[in-house]
C-alpha cells in the first residue's frame, strides 16, 4: 500500500543525514546522549540535522560483561504515556542517560510487551525536536527567552487581563498526560485563580462515558480490568479499535478469546484491525448505536433472555427501557442502522446467554451528539443481562491516555472539584478544609457575573458553583457576541498545558478564536499545532515542559490501578516539570502559599509524594484515600507477585499481601487500614474488605413510590442484608455504629459538622472513621443502591435515537431529530437549528460521504510527540483518507493520489492522500486524527520554531469536521459528519 | 518487500548491468582498499553458542504460554532482575 | 544444542509494529533500514492477517550460498550472521532471500548501496561481544546477555516468538490445540524445512 511504510523513500534533510552517518561508518566519533543533549540545547539549529547519529553506540560497551546490567546501569520504572493500558516502561540509565529499554515481564498488565509507541518511547526523552527553551512570538518571529522572563511577562499579562475582564476570561487547559499529582495541582490552581473553566482531553474522549456511567451506577470508570477480560466468554467491542488504540490490551482480549473459545463481536462502521480478529463483525451506520443496542435488547426481551433476578434486585425502572426498546423492531433497526435483524439476534443470544459477557467501548460510542445516551444504552445492556459486577463481565471502557482516568478523577473538569465533589458549597468547603484555605477567600476569587441577554446576574458564590466552559467550545467563547457567553467577559487568554491544537472540531473557527486572544501560552514538550497556525504575531509563549517520564508521580490506568512512575532522567534541555511551572506561576500570581500550604516544596518544586498525601487526605469520595506513595512504590517493587487474572497478591506477602495491583480505586480508608483496592466494581460476591461492593446509592432512596435501594442484594459478609443509603454520622447514630468510632474520629467529625454533625458523610469525614467502621460492618460506605435504567436527571432519561446533526439520511431526521437548541455550559448549543439547515439546504446531496475519524497505532492524540519520533514517523509518513473502492471508482480516484476532502462548514477542505479500501463501506470515509502542520493544502512547516517541527506533517481531520455537541458534557461530534472527496 | 518503486529500480539496474555488477560494486563500495574479496573465516569465538536459558528467557517463555493453564511452564521464573 | 528460530503467530499479530520500533530502539537502526517489518495480507478485508518478518536465520541460508565474498557465517545457535568488513554491498543476498531481509543504507546505482544490514537475532557480529565496534556495526548482543531478540520480547500480543525452536514450537502447538485454529508457523517450511506438527 503506497501511503504506508515507505521503507526507502524519504524527504528532506533527516534521512540524508542518517544515511550520511551510516555511510561514514559512524567514524565521526561517539557522542553520548547527554553530551548530545547538552550541545543541541545550545545550538539546536545547527545540530538538528545531525539528530540521528547513532547515539546508543556506547551503551553495551559501557555495560560490558556477561551480566545483563552492568555496574553503572541503573534501572528505572515508569509508565508508558501513550494510552490507558498502563504498560510499565523499564529503562536502563547510564550516567544520567537513558540508553536502553528492557521488557517489563514483572508487570501483570503488559508482561514485557509494548506497542510501536511504547517500544519507541525512549526517543521522546531525548528527541532533538523537543521544545528546548521558553520562546515568545514577536512580530511573527520566534524568539528565545529565559524562564524568569516568561514567568514575569505571562504573569503580568494574566494579572492585567484578570483585572480588566475577570478570572473567567482566562481559560485553563490541563492534560491527560499529567501525573495525578499535576492534575490535582492544576485543578487546585484554577480554584485559587477563581474559575471553573479548567478542562483536559477527557472532554473529547470519554466525558460522555463518565457522565453516562456515573449516572447509571455510581462511578464513571471502567468497572473491571484489561486482565479480567480473560474471564469473558463473550465480548462485544462497540465503537473501539483497541488493536490500534490499545494494542497491549489485545494480549488479554486474544488470550481470553483463545482460552475460553470466547465470542468476540466487533460492532463498528469500519472493518478495523480489531474486527479482523473477531468471530463476528457487525457493520453499522455511524451514529446509530442506540438503534443497534435497542435492537439487541429487543431480541433479548422478546425471548426472555434477560436476567430477571438481577434486574429485580439491582436495577431501577427497567420497564421504562422496555417501552422504548419495543419500538426498535428488527425492521426499523435495519432501516436506520443497516444491520440485519438476524445478525443482531445472534449477537443478542450470545451476549445474554454465553456469560460472563463484557462490553468494551471507546470513542466510537462516546464522541457523538448522543454520546451520553449511547453510553447509557450500553450500560443498560449490561444491566439487562446481569453482566456487571462479576468477573468476566462489565463495562470495560478503554480510555485513551496514560492518565486520562486520573486527570478526570482529580478534577481537570469544568463541572467538578477533585474526585467528583462537584461544585456545590459542600464540595468547596470540603476542599477548603483539606487545603487549609478559607472558603470565603476562595469565593472572593470568583467573578460576579452581570445580567445579560435576559439571564439573571450571578453572585460570586453562584459563579463558583456554575460549571465552566468546555474545551470543545473555548473558541466559541472567544468568537461569539459577548452577551451570548454566560460569564463576565468572553475568553481573552488561553493557557494550554499538554494538549494538542488539532484535536477539537471546527479548526477554521478555532484559528479565528486564536487570532482574537490577547494571550496564548502553550506549555508542552513540543510546540504543538498552536504554534504552526498562521493566526498570531505576538503575545504567544511556548514553555518547554518535560514528559512525565522525566518526573515522579502516579498515574491511574483505565482499570483504576494507580502506578507510581519514577523519574527516569532529568528533564531534557531547559524543560521543567508541571509541578515547578505551576508553582512558579502561582508565585508570580500571588497564591503559591495557598497552593502549597500543606505540600512540601523543595528547591522551588512541589514534591510529588506530598501532593499525593494531600490527595489521600481529601480523596474519600472515590477511595483515593488509601493509596499512599509508600504503598504504590511497594507495588512497583513487587509487581511480579500479582496474579495475572485477579491482579491480587498472595495474602501472606509482607509488603503487598492481599492487595490488588495498583490499589484500584476505591481503596477505602486511610493507608494504614490496608484496604486492597477494588479490582472489580460493584461485585457483591466479595467482602468490601476484599474489594467487593454494591451499586452506589447516589440518587436518593425512593422515586415515584419505587425504592432506589437494592432489594435482597448485598455484598458478602455485610451486616446489613438489604439495600441501604450512603453513610453519614446521622445514619451511624441510628444504627448505633457511632460507638465504634474512636474519640479522635468522633472529634474530627464533630468539628467538621459544626452545628450539623449528622450530615458529615463517608465522603467528607476527614478522619476516615466512617469508612473504617463501614468496612468492619462489611458495608460499602457509599450505600447499596440500584443502578438506574432511567436516569431522570439527564436530557433523555431513557436513551432515544437522534440522527447526527449532519445526517446522511434526511428522511429520518423528522422522526429522530436532535435535541432542541439550548444553552449549556455557558454557551448556546444550536444543534437543531444546524440540523434543520443541513436538511433544508440538501447538504447530504452535495456532501454524500459520511466522514468518521479515529486512531492509528503509530501515533497518539494530536500526534506532535509521536510524529516527532523518527522510529514512529517512518512507519506512517502521510495523512490519508480511507475511501471505499466504489466511491473512488466513481470519482476517478486512484490509490495513493492526492485528493481534496471538502467539509460542509466554513468552506473547509483538506489535501490528503487516498487510501482506496473496502475497510470502509460504500459512502463512508475515514481519516486519522493525529496529523497537523498542513492547513487546507498549505505546508506550515516554517511556522514552527526552527528545529522543532515534527518529522511528519499532514492535514488535520478537524479542519473539515463540523458542529455538534452532547447536551450533557459538550462532547464534540467527530465520528459522524459529511464530506465530499475529489481528486486533487 | 521493500517499496515497490525501490525494488523495481534495483531490479532494472541489475538487469541492465548483468554479470558485471559484482566487479563494479566491489570497486566502488569497498572503503578499505586492502580488503580482498576474501571469504570470512569465523573463529570458534565468533560461532560459539551464546543462548542460555536464563531467568529472563524463562520469563519470556512463561508469559508466552498460557500462564493460566500452568502447564509445562516453570512458574518460578518471574523475569525480575 | 538449542536452535534459535522465529515464529510469528499470525492469529495473534495485530500489526502494531512494536517489533519494528523495538528493533530501531535496541540497535539505533537508522531511518530507511528496516531489519523487521510487518506485512499484512487482505488488508481491510475479512481474512486480514499480518505477519512480522525479518531474517529467519535459515537452515543452509540461501544468502550465504550466493554471497560472492562469503561474508556469512552460522553460529552454534544457528543464527546467520555476516561480516560487514567483508560485505561488498552487491545485493545478491537480497535476491536470494525468500524473506526480503537484507537491507542497504543507500538506494543509489553503481554498487554504492553500502554494506548490507539485516537482523542479527540480537546477537551482534564477528567483533568481540559487547565491544563498541560490534554495537556500531551490528547493534547490541542480547543473546550474549542471556536475553532474546527484543522484537519478540516486546511483542504486544505475544504473537512473535523467539528462542529455542523446540520451546517456541511447543508454545505455538499449545495455542493451536487450546483455541482450535492456527494458520501455521509462517515461513518455517522455507526457512527451516519443517513445520510445527499439531
Amino acid at each position: 500500500m503506497l501511503i504506508k511504510r515507505k521503507s526507502g523513500q524519504k524527504n528532506g534533510e533527516l534521512s540524508r543525514s542518517k544515511h550520511q552517518a551510516v555511510a561514514a561508518g559512524l567514524a565521526a566519533g561517539v557522542l553520548d546522549r547527554r553530551a548530545f543533549l547538552r550541545r543541541s540545547g545550545l545550538t539546536a539549529g545547527a545540530l538538528a540535522a545531525a539528530g540521528t547519529i547513532q547515539l546508543g553506540a556506547v551503551r553495551k560497551a559501557q555495560a560490558a560483561g556477561s551480566s545483563a546490567v552492568g555496574p553503572d546501569t541503573i534501572v528505572k520504572k515508569n509508565i508508558c504515556t501513550h494510552c490507558s493500558v498502563g504498560c510499565t516502561v523499564t529503562a536502563e540509565v547510564v550516567n544520567g542517560v537513558w540508553v536502553g529499554q528492557e521488557p517489563s515481564y514483572a508487570s501483570p498488565i503488559n508482561r514485557g510487551t509494548h506497542c510501536a509507541k511504547g517500544a519507541a518511547i525512549r526517543e521522546l526523552v531525548s528527541s532533538d525536536r523537543r521544545l528546548k527553551y521558553p520562546m515568545k512570538l514577536e512580530g511573527g518571529q520566534w524568539k528565545r527567552i529565559s524562564w524568569d522572563q516568561a514567568y514575569e511577562e505571562i504573569g503580568d499579562k494574566l494579572l492585567a487581563i484578570r483585572e480588566k475582564n475577570g478570572a473567567d476570561s482566562v481559560y485553563w487547559l490541563g492534560s491527560a498526560k499529567f501525573t495525578n499529582e499535576a492534575s490535582y495541582l492544576m485543578r487546585k490552581f484554577a480554584a485559587l485563580w477563581g474559575t471553573n473553566s479548567i478542562d483536559h482531553q477527557a472532554r473529547i474522549c470519554h466525558s460522555t462515558t463518565v457522565a453516562g456511567v456515573a449516572n447509571t451506577w455510581g462511578y464513571g470508570a471502567q468497572t473491571n480490568s484489561y486482565n479480567d477480560i480473560r474471564n469473558a466468554k463473550t465480548m462485544i467491542v462497540l465503537g473501539g479499535n483497541p488493536a490500534e488504540a490499545h494494542p497491549v490490551s489485545l494480549q488479554h482480549v486474544l488470550s481470553g478469546k483463545e482460552i475460553n473459545r470466547a465470542n468476540m463481536i466487533v460492532i463498528d462502521p469500519r472493518f478495523t484491525r480489531t474486527a479482523a480478529h473477531a468471530t463476528e463483525y457487525v457493520r453499522i451506520r455511524s451514529g446509530t448505536d442506540i438503534p443497534v443496542v435497542w435492537g439487541i435488547l429487543w431480541h433479548i426481551f422478546q425471548n426472555g433472555w434477560e436476567d430477571k433476578d438481577f434486574i429485580a434486585k439491582r436495577v431501577y425502572a427497567m420497564d421504562d427501557v422496555r417501552k422504548e426498546v419495543a419500538k426498535w423492531t428488527p425492521d426499523e433497526v435495519e432501516r436506520v442502522s443497516g444491520v440485519p435483524g438476524e445478525q443482531l439476534k445472534r449477537v443478542a443470544e450470545k451476549f445474554a446467554k454465553e456469560k460472563p459477557a463484557t462490553l468494551i467501548w471507546c470513542m466510537g460510542a462516546t464522541q457523538h451528539t448522543v454520546g451520553t445516551a449511547n453510553v447509557r444504552a450500553l450500560c443498560i445492556l449490561c444491566l439487562a443481562t446481569g453482566n456487571v459486577g462479576k468477573p468476566g463481565t462489565g463495562a470495560n471502557i478503554f480510555r485513551g491516555h496514560t492518565n486520562v482516568q486520573g486527570a478526570t478523577d482529580l478534577g481537570l473538569d469544568v463541572t467538578t472539584l477533585p474526585l467528583y465533589y462537584g461544585l456545590v458549597e459542600g464540595g468547596w468547603r470540603h476542599w477548603a478544609r483539606v487545603w487549609d484555605v478559607p472558603y470565603e477567600w476562595l469565593q472572593s476569587r470568583f467573578d460576579e457575573v452581570p445580567a445579560q441577554a435576559g439571564r439573571k446576574a450571578r453572585s460570586r458564590k453562584e459563579n463558583m458553583e456554575s460549571p465552566g466552559i468546555t474545551s470543545t467550545r473555548w473558541f466559541d467563547a472567544v468568537n461569539l457576541p459577548a452577551e451570548q457567553i454566560d460569564q463576565r467577559s468572553p475568553i481573552k487568554a488561553f493557557m494550554v498545558f499538554g494538549h494538542g491544537g488539532n484535536t477539537v472540531t471546527r479548526m477554521p473557527e478555532a484559528i479565528e478564536g486564536m487570532n482574537k486572544l490577547e494571550l496564548l501560552v502553550v506549555a508542552d514538550p513540543h510546540p504543538t499545532t498552536f504554534a504552526a497556525l498562521d493566526a498570531r504575531q505576538d503575545n504567544t509563549y511556548l514553555l518547554p515542559i518535560c514528559t512525565s517520564l522525566e518526573m515522579d508521580g502516579s498515574r491511574t490506568a483505565s482499570n483504576r490501578s494507580i502506578q507510581w512512575g519514577e523519574q527516569i532522567v532529568q528533564p531534557a534541555f531547559e524543560s521543567k516539570n508541571d509541578y515547578e511551572v505551576l508553582y512558579k506561576l502561582a508565585v508570580k500570581l500571588g497564591f503559591a502559599d495557598k497552593l502549597c500550604k500543606t505540600i512540601k516544596v523543595e528547591n522551588g518544586v512541589p514534591v510529588a509524594e506530598d501532593i499525593l498525601r494531600e490527595i489521600n487526605r481529601g480523596g474519600w469520595s472515590t477511595g483515593y484515600c488509601g493509596q499512599s506513595p509508600e504503598r504504590l512504590k511497594a507495588h512497583m517493587r513487587n509487581q511480579h507477585k500479582f496474579d495475572l487474572i485477579t491482579l491480587r497478591a498472595p495474602k501472606d506477602d509482607p509488603e503487598v499481601g492481599g492487595d490488588y495491583y495498583g490499589l484500584p480505586w476505591p481503596c477505602w480508608g486511610k493507608p494504614e487500614l490496608k484496604h486492597p483496592g477494588s479490582a472489580i466494581l460493584y461485585n457483591t460476591e466479595m467482602h468490601v474488605k476484599d474489594g467487593g461492593g454494591t451499586f452506589r446509592a447516589r440518587f436518593g432512596t425512593e422515586r415515584n413510590g419505587q425504592t432506589l435501594l437494592a432489594e435482597d442484594s448485598f455484598s458478602k459478609g455485610s451486616d446489613l442484608t438489604d439495600g441501604y443509603p450512603e453513610f453519614t454520622f446521622g445514619v451511624f447514630k441510628k444504627l448505633g455504629w457511632d460507638k465504634d468510632l474512636t474519640e479522635e474520629e468522633r472529634a474530627t467529625i464533630l468539628k467538621i459538622g459544626g452545628e450539623k454533625p449528622d450530615t458529615v458523610s463517608w465522603a467528607t469525614d476527614l478522619s476516615g472513621g466512617i469508612q473504617r467502621v463501614c468496612l468492619e460492618h462489611g458495608v460499602t460506605p457509599f450505600g447499596n443502591g440500584k443502578a438506574r435504567a432511567n436516569a431522570w436527571n439527564l436530557p433523555d432519561p431513557v436513551p432515544v435515537h437522534r440522527e447526527p446533526i449532519y445526517s446522511p439520511r434526511p428522511d429520518l431526521v423528522a422522526k429522530y431529530p436532535t435535541r432542541p437548541d439550548e444553552r449549556q455550559l455557558r454557551v448556546p448549543n444550536i444543534g437543531l437549528t444546524v440540523q434543520k439547515a443541513v436538511v433544508d439546504k440538501g447538504i447530504a446531496k452535495d456532501f454524500p460521504i459520511i466522514l468518521t475519524s479515529g486512531r492509528l497505532v503509530e501515533y497518539e492524540g494530536g500526534g506532535e510527540e509521536t510524529r516527532s519520533n523518527p522510529w514512529l514517523a517512518e512507519l506512517q509518513q502521510d495523512m490519508f483518507v480511507e475511501i471505499n473502492t466504489g466511491d473512488a471508482t466513481e470519482r476517478g480516484i486512484k490509490d495513493g493520489q492526492f485528493v481534496w476532502v471538502y467539509g460542509p462548514e466554513n468552506k473547509s477542505k483538506a489535501k490528503v492522500k487516498a487510501l482506496v479500501t473496502d475497510r470502509v463501506g460504500k459512502g463512508v470515509a475515514f481519516m486519522p486524527f493525529h496529523f497537523s502542520g498542513w492547513y487546507q493544502g498549505k505546508d506550515m512547516r516554517d511556522y514552527y520554531p526552527k528545529g522543532t517541527d515534527p518529522v511528519v506533517l499532514g492535514e488535520s481531520v478537524n479542519t473539515v469536521t463540523t458542529y455538534g455537541f452532547d447536551p450533557v458534557t459538550g462532547m464534540q461530534e467527530t465520528k459522524c459528519t459529511l464530506c465530499q472527496i475529489a481528486a486533487a | 518487500m521493500t517499496q515497490d518503486g525501490k525494488t523495481l529500480g534495483r531490479r532494472q539496474f541489475f538487469r541492465a548491468l548483468g554479470g558485471s555488477t559484482v566487479a563494479v560494486a566491489a570497486a566502488v563500495a569497498s572503503p578499505m582498499g586492502a580488503t580482498e574479496a576474501q571469504a570470512y573465516d569465523p573463529g570458534n569465538d565468533e560461532t560459539k553458542s551464546r543462548y542460555r536459558e536464563s531467568d529472563h528467557v524463562k520469563a519470556f517463555y512463561r508469559t508466552n504460554g498460557y500462564e493460566t493453564l500452568k502447564k509445562n511452564m516453570d512458574p518460578a521464573s518471574t523475569g525480575t532482575k | 544444542m538449542a536452535r534459535m528460530k522465529f515464529l510469528c503467530d499470525a492469529d495473534r499479530c495485530i500489526e502494531c509494529n512494536a517489533c519494528v520500533t523495538a528493533c530501531k530502539n535496541e540497535h539505533e537502526v537508522p531511518w530507511g533500514i528496516n531489519r523487521r517489518r510487518v506485512v499484512t495480507l487482505n488488508d481491510g478485508k475479512p481474512g486480514e492477517r499480518s505477519v512480522s518478518m525479518a531474517c529467519m536465520h535459515c537452515t543452509d541460508a540461501p544468502c550465504a550460498a550466493v554471497c560472492p565474498v562469503n561474508c556469512f557465517y552460522t553460529t552454534a545457535d544457528a543464527v546467520v550472521l555476516h561480516s560487514k568488513d567483508i560485505c561488498i554491498g552487491c545485493g545478491y543476498c537480497f535476491y536470494a532471500c525468500p524473506f526480503g531481509a537484507p537491507q542497504y543504507p543507500r538506494v543509489g546505482n553503481f554498487g554504492s548501496r553500502g554494506k548490507m544490514d539485516k537482523c542479527t537475532y540480537c546477537s551482534g557480529g564477528p567483533e568481540p561481544d559487547f565491544s563498541t565496534a560490534e554495537y556500531e556495526k551490528y547493534g547490541s548482543n542480547r543473546l550474549a546477555e542471556g536475553k532474546l531478540p527484543l522484537c519478540a520480547e516486546m511483542c504486544s500480543t505475544k504473537a512473535l516468538l523467539a528462542g529455542d525452536g523446540e520451546m517456541i514450537a511447543e508454545i505455538y502447538k499449545q495455542r493451536v490445540i487450546k483455541r482450535g485454529y492456527g494458520s501455521g508457523a509462517w515461513g518455517w517450511k522455507t526457512a527451516y524445512r519443517e513445520t510445527v506438527a499439531i
